[in-house]
C-alpha cells in the first residue's frame, strides 16, 4: 500500500497545464511565484525549517501524512502551509491555542505584527545576513561511512514488492509504488546518504548506498509501454534491492 | 527494532489535524501562520525578503544556460560536467541547496532524457531556481513515467520512435540537469549568445533550445 502523493503511473490525469504566451507559444518565463502567498508560505516554510527542529525527510512525510481529501483538495503550496502547521505543533513551536488565536485575528480583521522592537528573536532564528551562506552550503546527504556497497554496475536486481519500510506502517519510503516487484540493472552508484525510510521517523541518518536503477518501459509498464526501446531509472537504497537470480 | 514494529505512523497525528483549524482561504491562512510565528520571533521577516529576491532576482534557469553553453564551447569542461557535474557546475558558483549532488544527462542523436519527480517536486534549485507550476501538476508526476511521449507531445515535441526516452525520477537526493544538443547553425556563436538559445524547458527534457531563424 502506498499514499496519494506515490502518483506515478496512475491513470486519469489530463492534460499537462502547459503555460503559453498570448501568441499561444510555450512559453518558458512563468512567474517564480504566482501569488505573494505562494512565495510567502513557500519562504517561512524554508525559514522554519532552518530552526532546526526536522529534517527534509520529516517535512517531505508531514506532506503526504495529509488526509487524502485534503492533499487531493490542496494546491501545492496550500499542501506546503498545512504541513508546515502540523510541524510546528507537533514540534511544540506554536501551541494550538497560540493557533487559534491568530486565525480568529486573520478571520476577524484583527491580526497585528508587533513592531519589531517588541519581537525577541529566538536564538536559532535564521536571520537575513546568513541566507546566501546557507543556501550555498545547502544540506549534502551523501555521508562517509564504511558501509560497503553490495551491488555492481550492471548486476540485475529486484526491487522490493511491498512498502520497504519495516519500522513504521506507512511510513516514508522513496520506492514508489511502480516500481516495486520490478526488475532493473543497477546503472551507477553514488556512495552512501542519509536513508529517509529512517530520518522521516527520528530514527537517525543511517546512511547507506545509493543506485541509480534501470528499468526497461516494458518491464514497469507491460503492453502499455509506449516504445521498448525507452527506460526509466529510479535513485534507490540498497535496503529497497535484491540481487535477481539468474 | 521490534518494540517500533508495529507502529502505525497515522497515530502520531489526532484526528483532528492542526491544520484542519486553519481559514478556507489560503491568503488568510498563510498570513496567520506568517504573523504568529513573525511575533515569537521564530521567523524573521528580512529573511522572508531575502529568500523571495534570491529567487524571483538571482537564481533561476539563467544559471543553467551558462552551464549548458559553457559545455558546447568547451569540450575540457563537458567531460568534467558529465563525470562530476557537482564540482564542474560550482566552478561557475552555483551550488547548495537542492543542487548538494549533481548528474548532468546528455541528449544525443540516439537519446533524449526527460526528468521528473513522481513523489514529490525534486528539480535543481541552484541552476534552474524553483520549479515551474506543470512540473509539480499531478498530471507531469503521473504521466511522464508511464507515458513520455504523450507528454512530450504536449509540449510540442515530437520525436523520432527510434530515439530512446530516459526518464529520470528523481527519487533520492541525486539532482538532475539535461545537457541539451547544440543547435545547428551556431558555429559562429559565441557563450553568451549560446547561452540565449537554452531555455528552461530545454534543460528538463521537456522542449528544445531555440533554434536561430
Amino acid at each position: 500500500m502506498s499514499r496519494l502523493h506515490d502518483m506515478g503511473g496512475r491513470f486519469g490525469d489530463g492534460s499537462i497545464p502547459v503555460p503559453r504566451d498570448n501568441d499561444n507559444e510555450i512559453t518558458n518565463s512563468e512567474p517564480t511565484f504566482k501569488y505573494e502567498w505562494h512565495a510567502k508560505a513557500w519562504a517561512i516554510t524554508l525559514a522554519a525549517g532552518a530552526l532546526g527542529e526536522w529534517n527534509l525527510d520529516i517535512s517531505r512525510h508531514y506532506r503526504e501524512c495529509l488526509p487524502p481529501k485534503d492533499y487531493i483538495n490542496f494546491s501545492y503550496y496550500e499542501k506546503w502551509l498545512a504541513a508546515l502547521t502540523n510541524l510546528l505543533i507537533d514540534k511544540k513551536l506554536v501551541s494550538l491555542d497560540e493557533l487559534k488565536e491568530y486565525v480568529s485575528a486573520a478571520k476577524n480583521g484583527t491580526l497585528t505584527k508587533f513592531s519589531d522592537k517588541d519581537i525577541k528573536l529566538d536564538h536559532r532564528t535564521w536571520l537575513a545576513k546568513d541566507v546566501q551562506k546557507t543556501l550555498g552550503w545547502g544540506g549534502p546527504s551523501i555521508r562517509d561511512t564504511n558501509v560497503n556497497s553490495v551491488f555492481d554496475i550492471g548486476d540485475k536486481v529486484i526491487t522490493q514488492n511491498y512498502s520497504p519500510n519495516k519500522d513504521v506502517s506507512g511510513g516514508h519510503t522513496r520506492l514508489p509504488k511502480y516500481a516495486m516487484g520490478r526488475v532493473g540493472v543497477i546503472h551507477s552508484y553514488h556512495n552512501n546518504h542519509v536513508f529517509p525510510d529512517k530520518n522521516a521517523h527520528g530514527f537517525g541518518e543511517n546512511p547507506l548506498p545509493l543506485y541509480t536503477v534501470e528499468f526497461k518501459s516494458s518491464e514497469l509498464w507491460g503492453e502499455l509501454a509506449e516504445s521498448q526501446n525507452d527506460s526509466i531509472l529510479l535513485d534507490l537504497w540498497e535496503p529497497y534491492l535484491k540481487l535477481f537470480p539468474h | 527494532m521490534s518494540e517500533k514494529k508495529n507502529i502505525t505512523d497515522d497515530h502520531h497525528h489526532p484526528h483532528d489535524h492542526a491544520h484542519s483549524h486553519l481559514p478556507s482561504d489560503p491568503e488568510l491562512r498563510v498570513k496567520a501562520v506568517e504573523t504568529l510565528l513573525l511575533n515569537k520571533g521564530l521567523i524573521d521577516s528580512q529573511t522572508l525578503d531575502e529568500l523571495i529576491d534570491t529567487y524571483e532576482n538571482r537564481i533561476g534557469p539563467k544559471n543553467g544556460a551558462k552551464v549548458v553553453a559553457k559545455a558546447w564551447v568547451d569540450s575540457e569542461y563537458k567531460k568534467r560536467l558529465l563525470n562530476d557535474a557537482t564540482s564542474a557546475i560550482r566552478e561557475l558558483s552555483y551550488q547548495g541547496r537542492q543542487g548538494e549532488n549533481m548528474v548532468v544527462v546528455e541528449n544525443t542523436p540516439e537519446t533524449h532524457n526527460v526528468i521528473v519527480c513522481t513523489l514529490c517536486s525534486c528539480y535543481p534549485w541552484p541552476v534552474l531556481g524553483i520549479p515551474p507550476t506543470w512540473y509539480k501538476s499531478d498530471e507531469y508526476r503521473s504521466r511522464t513515467v508511464r507515458e513520455p511521449r504523450k507528454v512530450l507531445l504536449e509540449f510540442g515535441l515530437s520525436l523520432d520512435p527510434k530515439v530512446q526516452i530516459k526518464v529520470w525520477d528523481s527519487t533520492a537526493e541525486i539532482r538532475y540537469l539535461v545537457l541539451p544538443m547544440r543547435p545547428q547553425g551556431t558555429e559562429n556563436m559565441d557563450q553568451s549568445e549560446l547561452a540565449e538559445l537554452v531555455t528552461r524547458n530545454s534543460m528538463i527534457g521537456t522542449g528544445l533550445p531555440k533554434e536561430i531563424k
